[in-house]
């Protein structure tokens, strides 16, 4: 048995009937983020002690949660109480949470064990987390390529067996492009369906925590957990939770998928779109009709969303002084120079180009043009969506025009901004979208397939997903490489 | 009006201080970027009776005014740079002429 393969039901199962002892399932998975980390560096933090002590309180347990045991890696843009918080940021380098996000409170009432803090594109603005403030994370398929961004520690953690899952953060792809990158099953939830309460605000009508894991119904499990209302986060919706890791199982009803034509797959990898040509038959043989579709708006909704989300950048981020929290430079004379120095020595590269794109964009003069002329795109992308989900029940599509790339091979920002051409429309119009892998490139990197659905119709997406993975079989045996062996 | 973007004038704004090598850096790729989502220019949108703007695409309720327990003054505390007593420290905010 390999422990690291195991699905979290399995884990739970084996620590509730008392065969495993949740200390063992944690040592495992320590000595797995021992071997591996040096190639694969997924994590800003291992919280190797924290997560023993919370093991050993779990076999002490008579009752145990639905996680009892698993060892889950969360995205270090995400509040754990007591642990290191740093955003991939050198601002943020020292800061312990103070208090735990809504989902990880979830987690913990389930017995879920938090392994450790995953590295990401500092402040989540990214998609290779190259733009992380301390190092660059590898991806477990080929350690010379990016795990993709900005969740790409959680990705890679996942992907390489040093957790049984992990939760990111989406607000342009962030959950599913690293998920397609790295071969594992990424869900961005609806805008209002899982609580932001304790997450780092980048761009927050965009931003959403999703679940990254090794299954779909991994993935239904853990978002079936932390959904749910909180009044901590206004933008929550009063949604039902169905029992989503049970309703996938049922039949699959007749369906229409709709998918993109000629015109909007001009430019992509010749494999990525030979393996949706596949996934698009697999559709095919589950009974699904297929519907061509286009979508006019997405021609504008990168530049709609290079927009949107460095606009509320520049206002969130505007926080980061040096006065409450975080870094503050030690050279200033006056309450300015002080702003100055420490914004100026505490972000990146990246984050700086954001917050100037995301002021210009609001700035006297320039917010009608730019701000004002993307929210009312936004407005068109919504309702594309919405007319088209009156023909089809779901849009399937590449989750990626690539396979992930060579480590470096992006300096340019506009031609990584473009690695999220399929995934920012979900965000754009808030609707559910889950990538799973579809296969393998000819270079033997995986490849993701995209399902985007209507609001809250996280149960029907999953249902679709379950189908195509077991028509798929797609293997990750990443946890089973030996990196030492293997450079 | 053609857009151009004084990276001076929007660090002023933005609290960012860019050095001469970042600035070299920046400049032509801040340029390049607004070029790029210029592309928004081609949207033809229809008025706005006709189309949800962004700001209504999600309802954004308002919780009741009610007091609620805060953090407690050391968990505040507890990352603020420098402190003195139970203050966070600051630079003198009036400055001398």
């Amino acid at each position: 048995m390999i422990l690291t393969s195991l699905s979290l039901a399995e884990i739970r199962s084996l620590v509730a009937a008392k065969e495993l002892k949740a200390e063992e399932v944690v040592r495992v998975f320590l000595e797995r983020i021992e071997h591996s980390e040096p190639a694969i560096a997924a994590f800003l933090s291992v919280e190797g002690e924290k997560a023993l002590d919370q093991a050993r309180a779990i076999d002490r347990k008579k009752d145990k949660g639905s996680l009892a045991g698993v060892p889950i890696a969360i995205k270090d843009n995400i509040l754990v109480r007591g642990m290191r918080t740093t955003c991939g940021s050198k601002i943020l380098e020292n800061f312990i949470a103070p208090y735990s996000a809504t989902v990880i409170e979830r987690l913990a009432s389930e017995d879920a064990i938090f392994i450790g803090k995953t590295n990401l594109d500092e402040f989540a603005m990214g998609s290779s987390t190259e733009n992380s403030a301390f190092f660059v994370t590898r991806n477990p398929w080929d350690l010379g390529r990016v795990p993709g961004g900005s969740s790409g520690g959680s990705a890679a953690a996942v992907s390489a067996g040093e957790a049984a899952a992990a939760l990111g953060s989406d607000t342009g792809g962030s959950v599913r492009q690293p998920a397609a990158f790295c071969g594992v099953v990424g869900l961005k939830p609806t805008y209002g369906r899982v609580s932001r309460f304790g997450l780092v605000a980048f761009a927050s009508s965009l931003d959403q925590i999703g679940p990254l894991t090794r299954t779909v119904e991994d993935c239904a499990l853990l978002t079936k957990i932390i959904c749910g209302p909180d009044g901590r986060d206004s933008t929550l919706a009063d949604q039902p939770v169905p029992d989503f890791p049970a309703d996938m199982k049922e039949r699959l009803s007749p369906f229409k998928a709709g998918y993109l034509g000629e015109k909007r797959l001009e430019g992509i990898d010749p494999d990525v779109k030979d393996l949706y040509g596949k996934a698009l038959g697999i559709l095919e043989n589950l009974g699904g009709e297929l519907v061509e579709m286009d979508f006019p708006s997405w021609e504008y909704a990168l530049a709609c969303y290079y927009i949107i989300a460095p606009s509320e950048a520049s206002s969130n981020l505007a926080r980061y002084d040096g006065v409450r929290y975080g870094f503050r430079d030690p050279s200033y004379a006056t309450l300015r120079e002080m702003y100055l120095n420490t914004r100026t020595r505490g972000f990146g590269q990246e984050v700086k180009r954001r917050i100037i794109l995301g002021t210009f964009a609001l700035s006297s003069g320039y917010y009608d043009a730019y701000y004002l002329k993307a929210g009312r795109t936004r407005g068109l992308v919504s309702r594309e969506f919405e007319q088209a989900f009156e023909r089809i029940d779901y849009l399937v599509t590449p989750t990626t025009p690539e396979p992930a790339f060579p480590i470096g091979a992006k300096p340019d920002p506009i031609s990584m901004y473009l690695s999220d051409v399929f995934t920012v429309s979900a965000n754009l119009a808030g609707l559910p979208a889950l990538s799973l892998p579809c296969g393998l490139s000819r270079g033997g990197i995986p490849v993701g397939l995209q399902v985007i659905g209507r609001p809250f119709q996280e149960d029907r997406l999953f249902k679709l997903a379950f189908s195509i993975e077991k028509k798929v079989k797609f293997k990750n045996n990443r946890d089973t490489i030996n990196w030492k062996e293997d450079p | 009006m053609k857009p151009s973007l004084d990276i001076d004038h929007i660090c002023a704004l933005a609290h960012l201080r860019l050095s001469e090598d970042e600035k070299r850096i920046l400049e032509p790729q801040m340029a390049e970027i607004v070029k790029w989502i210029g592309k928004l220019d081609e949207v033809q949108l229809p008025i706005p009776s006709e189309g949800p703007d962004s700001h209504l695409l999600f309802p954004l309720p308002l919780r009741p005014d009610d007091i609620r327990p805060s953090q407690p003054l050391e968990t505040a505390l507890l990352n603020a740079p420098e402190k003195a007593g139970p203050f966070i420290k600051v630079p003198k905010v009036i400055e001398e002429k």
